[in-house]
């Protein structure tokens, strides 16, 4: 391949990281903008929004809320989803395309038509909108994921450590407990982190089957139906920073803890 | 590893299984209601494997077929929730109704319209991404590359959208820039039409079209380019004959992945397009904004869209691979 070929290609590149980044930044500058009037040029800044968000008791209680249903969807998530991967991993029997099939369409549905589909269910369950329908979805869709990434890393799992185990008299779940799960633990606090992300950043499931009180996502959208504002920037850059650490530090951490089980 | 230190791991690995059994573990499995648990399980494989699936298959046809197989059948329903009282009847009027009137059909064919057209524009905006760092960045930058490119995808669907609001606003950046250099006198109003919905949408999904392509992309050895370049194909073609026709497997589930996503997006058309944008998720959502009868016309028509989906990918894949065989022959 030629040398102007590459060149153009990097430039590509670099536009698009542009292009992903830019909205961004512009976002996170006008929070500092000494002006309740959103827009550029940027003539004086302040931290005045920051401050308005941190006293605010709606934001900080919405904030938890959110949270707290990330960590209840995640843990139901990563429990149903490892044990539906240790069944369709590296096994054969009837039916195991279907379940296999069944276990990837939440992930595959349109997100409105989801968040219908799930509503309606939670009605006929008589589940009421509010905190228990928000976890139970976003436990449901978020299912899949954790099974694509515990399958993955079980493909991997030397078959050999097992029989070993089952040799030396460990039962299956004995097996299973000290052989299989530590072995998967870089992969289930992969899918935890993603999970947790997933939840926390969710809009449309929350946004049907909450209750009188918002996630984070939500209140946003609800603050920006009634006029943009430097505070819904401030808002929406502390949620940017928080989850792109936490993503930033589990890819780093699940990246390390694979090499440090593998080496 | 040298030796000594190996074997220093595996003694100290050894002594923390001796210690091990003779707390938890050990404990654990001289518990007699594990045992009696155990020898239930480990009776035969057979058992082992119902007691293994029973679960799974209980919660994906309650919770993961469930849904949608009610949202089906209240579609065929005159009234969801029943009211105390009243009998629920079989119809079909709710999917008559779709047909009968076109403030619901428009923004049906509309939102598929634009589903496929930003999927078109997302695939042609980051197969170049993808190329490039499949093939051109070494093994060690092209994780750091894709990383970066990860960091903004972590980031919530509500959080972007607004970032595009502020990008394209009548007082956004694109606007001050192209005034700044004197292109316009008076800003362009980007905001609220199907190009504001497009360029968010674009921008939502781009990931999930990057990721496909540029694993399709990575699998292809660089050899087969090299194998075109020695018989006499200069760049397009080796790129029309040989990379393109091997990576239709990433496009394909690129595209179908962002289409089904795209076609899902609530709160984006919501936010960024008009009244001349409406598409079908806000006309489905209508439905459920106001409590009672109004659900199954609501499901019937989230069943449409999903039906038509389905039958868009598959249509589509099945054309990708009709393709991609006819070009191996």
């Amino acid at each position: 391949m030629n040398r102007g070929n590459r060149v153009l290609l990097s430039c590509v590149y670099w536009a698009f990281v542009l292009y992903v980044f830019v909205p961004l930044i512009l976002m996170v500058l006008v929070s500092f903008k000494d002006s309740k009037f959103i827009g550029f040029p940027i003539r004086s800044w302040t931290f005045e929004w920051y401050t308005g968000v941190f006293a605010d008791a709606q934001v900080l209680s919405t904030f938890g809320y959110s949270v707290v249903i990330a960590v209840l969807s995640t843990a139901i998530s990563v429990v149903v989803g490892t044990w539906i991967a240790v069944l369709l991993e590296g096994r054969r029997f009837w039916g195991r395309a279907v379940i296999f099939g069944l276990t990837v369409l939440p992930a595959l549905v349109p997100g409105i038509i989801s968040a219908i589909a799930f509503r309606i269910y939670a009605r006929g369950l008589g589940i009421e909108p509010g905190m228990g329908a928000i976890v139970w979805a976003h436990a449901v869709h978020n299912v899949p994921f954790v099974v694509l990434v515990v399958m993955a890393r079980l493909s991997t799992l030397p078959k050999s450590q097992i029989e070993a185990a089952r040799d030396l008299g460990a039962d299956p779940l004995i097996a299973f407990l000290r052989i299989t799960l530590p072995y998967l633990v870089p992969a289930i606090l992969g899918a935890s982190i993603f999970c947790l992300l997933l939840s926390f950043d969710d809009f449309v499931r929350s946004f049907f089957l909450g209750g009188y009180e918002p996630t984070l996502p939500v209140l946003i959208f609800a603050k920006l139906r009634s006029g943009m504002s430097p505070e819904i920037n401030a808002i929406a850059t502390v949620a940017l920073i928080l989850t792109a650490v936490v993503g930033i530090w589990a890819e780093r951490f699940t990246r390390r803890l694979k090499k440090e089980t593998e080496g | 590893m040298s030796y000594d230190a190996a074997s220093a791991r595996n003694e100290r690995a050894a002594s923390t299984l001796r210690q091990a059994d003779r707390t938890f573990w050990g404990r654990l499995v001289n518990w007699s209601p594990y045992r009696a648990f155990a020898g239930l399980v480990a009776a035969s494989p057979r058992r082992q494997f119902l007691i293994l699936a029973l679960f799974p298959i209980l919660w994906v046809l309650t919770q993961h077929l469930g849904p949608m197989i009610q949202m089906v059948g209240v579609s065929f329903t005159d009234a969801y929730p029943v009211a105390a009282g009243t009998e629920q009847h079989l119809t079909l009027d709710n999917y008559a109704r779709f047909f009968g009137d076109s403030i619901f059909w428009m923004p049906f064919f509309r939102t598929l319209f634009f589903a496929a057209t930003f999927t078109f524009c997302t695939l042609i905006l980051t197969y170049p991404v993808a190329y490039y760092l499949a093939r051109h960045v070494s093994r060690k930058n092209q994780m750091l590359m894709l990383l970066l490119l990860l960091i903004p995808f972590w980031v919530g669907e509500i959080v972007r959208t607004y970032a595009i609001m502020i990008l394209l606003g009548n007082t956004g950046a694109v606007n001050l820039l192209l005034r700044s250099i004197g292109l316009i006198d008076r800003p362009i109003p980007f905001m609220y039409t199907s190009f504001s919905m497009g360029m968010g949408i674009v921008y939502l999904t781009a990931l999930y079209m990057l990721l496909p392509l540029y694993s399709a992309l990575e699998k292809l050895p660089k050899s087969y380019n090299e194998a075109a370049a020695d018989l006499g194909a200069g760049a397009w073609t080796r790129f029309r004959r040989v990379t393109l026709p091997l990576t239709i497997e990433g496009i394909s589930s690129g595209c179908t992945l962002v289409f089904l996503i795209a076609t899902g997006f609530y709160a984006t058309p919501v936010l960024l397009g008009g009244p001349s944008t409406t598409v079908f998720a806000e006309t489905i959502a209508g439905f459920f904004h106001v409590a009672g009868d109004e659900w199954p016309t609501g499901a019937a028509f989230a069943t449409i869209m999903f039906v038509s989906a389905l039958i868009v990918t598959v249509v589509f894949q099945r054309l990708m691979s009709a393709l991609r065989k006819g070009d191996v022959k």
